[in-house]
């Protein structure tokens, strides 16, 4: 029960992307498009739950043990970096059609506050190994909803007349903040 | 193969300086975390106890519990750290009560997420204060509108899902206090 | 861009022509997420400067000795420990402060502005150059999260600087200190600016056809009218 609390409450109630600010870079970046946000979405997803498992070893089983916590950021932000290198390379190698698909992404998602911000909200609230995963993987699904109904929106938007000054990135943020608003409507499910 | 071992030697003495650097930075900050972290439990543990002088952590049991003395020395009630769900996220108080547990002697909340000028209202003394009239045997009630019995609260129009919220995170800490006591732990 | 490479020029580039925020739309995750006050916003900002001013200048002084492979990963260590060392120095000295601003603070490492600069602009020019860049970027920064944190606090909680500047009988709107308020008052500053800034190209492109019709006037009288027809 508590596992599905901690993923709804990542994915839909406190959206990653609407509510904690997390990934807006990419959420402004890649949501012109339905089919590419979805791919960012999908590559995001599991390079967070990827780094869920990774940073809660490398925190609960190294840095707290030896009580070098305040090397936890350094350590974080390496790790986050050398996995994405690690996950590009092996779906380039293993699978070409995924790679084609998801590659130009993986190094964007370096940078994408949305990863360490996962690590730091994991280190700081004191999650389990299962229940940072859900954590994760519900992090990375309120991403990928906040993309592509953005991206929806915003394939809509090119057809309409906005003012000059607000097309681009002013729009998108307005729709976001409706979109949030929208969102507002989740809180009290958990 | 020398382009790669000037690589790893280039990132482990980056790696090096920076953990050293910071490592000292840490030892010299560690003392003063440590102490605000302190004066801010205390600072909250003589808000729920507005008569307490002197507080003392009470070892041996997962919970963080003091008990607060007056100026004499003699036990005047215990403090606990209390927590749970609210509205958004996660609620962090600071309960006090009697020696006896019938009295609540004080609230304040420590920590909390929830929506700013509706659910964040918990914070104000004008919630918290209602606590210290109110009698937890067997438990406390958050009303609407009106209380009725000594149980009742008055919860805050607009936040009525954190006012029940925080009702229910210090009904449970009181259970929890009511368990200690039984086993002779307090 | 600026053609000139003085210091001054450096710094002023990032108050305004390339304003890390209405320009290069960098670091926005911050700036959403804190500016609920001017103080929380202004915080940030410093400390986002600082980081800037710091890694700036180590990066800038040891580029040479960096691999070209390793150069991310090393840059992305130097930042983090100034990240850290600005979280544990907050936490020592200001715990308010900290405590109100959060996982935010780590996440500077992550801020598109630091990493963007170091590779943009310090892994290519000098100490100096570089140090005076950051404190423009991070001035320009501090600038933008000083004026959303504004906004926000006065229509979201009738202050500013945490005084009650509004009278009661004016309902805050509350919206503004949610994240919601933050989309929609990053997105019209945002319209806003580029609203001023298309205003400002109309009139130097207005100015060189004035120009170019006085000189046409000088050789073919006619001109003009047609021009005027035209637009």
């Amino acid at each position: 029960m508590d596992l599905l609390l901690i993923f709804l409450s990542a994915a839909i109630v406190n959206n990653f992307v609407l509510s904690y600010f997390l990934g807006i870079c990419p959420f402004i970046g890649v949501s012109n498009k339905l089919t590419s946000a979805f791919s960012m979405g999908v590559a995001t997803t599991f390079v967070l739950v990827l780094t869920a498992v990774v940073t809660w070893m490398i925190n609960n089983l190294i840095l707290l043990p030896a009580g070098l916590d305040y090397l936890q950021y350094v350590s974080f932000i390496l790790v986050i970096a050398s996995l994405v290198q690690f996950v590009e390379m092996f779906i380039k190698k293993t699978s070409q059609p995924l790679y084609r698909a998801l590659g130009i992404y993986l190094p964007l998602i370096t940078t994408n506050c949305a990863i360490l911000g996962l690590a730091l909200f994991m280190a700081l609230r004191d999650y389990s190994m299962m229940e940072s995963i859900f954590f994760g993987l519900g992090a990375g699904t309120g991403f990928t909803l906040a993309l592509v109904i953005m991206a929806g929106i915003r394939e809509e938007l090119e057809l309409a007349d906005i003012p000059k000054p607000f097309r681009g990135v002013p729009i998108t943020l307005i729709t976001a903040g409706l979109l949030a608003m929208a969102f507002m409507g989740f809180s009290g499910l958990i | 193969m020398n382009n790669v071992t000037k690589m790893l030697v280039t990132l482990v003495v980056i790696g090096a300086i920076s953990g050293g650097l910071l490592a000292k930075i840490f030892e010299w900050a560690d003392p003063q975390i440590k102490a605000n972290a302190q004066r801010e439990t205390e600072r909250a543990i003589f808000v729920v106890h507005p008569e307490g002088k002197k507080q003392e952590k009470v070892t041996g049991i997962p919970d963080e519990l003091y008990k607060v003395m007056d100026v004499k020395g003699n036990l005047i009630g215990y403090a606990i750290q209390i927590k749970g769900n609210g509205f958004q996220g996660v609620i962090k108080m600071m309960m006090g009560v009697s020696p006896d547990l019938k009295k609540i002697t004080g609230l304040t909340v420590l920590d909390q997420v929830e929506t700013p000028g509706l659910g964040s209202e918990i914070t104000k003394e004008s919630f918290t204060d209602q606590f210290k009239k109110v009698d937890p045997t067997p438990a406390i009630v958050g009303k609407k509108g009106a209380t009725e019995t000594p149980n009742d609260i008055l919860t805050i129009t607009g936040a009525t899902i954190s006012s029940v919220a925080v009702v229910k995170i210090m009904n449970l800490g009181i259970e929890e206090l009511r368990k200690l006591k039984k086993e002779g732990k307090i | 861009m600026s053609k000139s490479n003085s210091p001054i020029n450096d710094f002023m580039n990032g108050i305004w022509k390339q304003n890390p925020i209405f320009k290069q739309v960098l670091g926005t995750c911050p700036t959403l997420a804190v500016t609920v006050s001017v103080v929380n916003g202004v915080a940030m900002g410093l400390a986002t400067t600082f980081v800037l001013l710091f890694s700036s200048l180590i990066i800038s002084m040891i580029k040479s000795l960096i691999p070209n492979q390793v150069r991310i990963a090393a840059y992305i260590v130097v930042i983090a420990t100034f990240v850290t060392i600005v979280d544990i120095v907050m936490k020592a000295q200001f715990p308010e402060l900290s405590k109100a601003l959060g996982p935010f603070i780590p996440l500077i490492v992550v801020n598109c502005i630091i990493l963007g600069r170091a590779e943009a602009f310090a892994s290519k020019n000098t100490v100096v150059r570089s140090g005076f860049d950051a404190l423009g970027m991070g001035a320009g920064f501090t600038l933008a999260l000083l004026v959303i944190g504004g906004i926000r606090e006065i229509l979201g909680s009738n202050k500013l600087f945490g005084f009650v500047v509004l009278p009661d009988t004016v309902e805050p709107m509350l919206i503004f200190i949610l994240p919601a308020g933050a989309f929609l008052t990053l997105g019209i500053l945002f319209g806003i600016a580029n609203n001023y800034e298309q205003k400002q190209k109309d009139k130097i492109i207005q100015k060189a056809i004035a120009a170019e019709r006085s000189a046409k006037l000088v050789t073919v009288p006619a001109a003009p009218q047609t021009e005027t027809e035209e637009a």
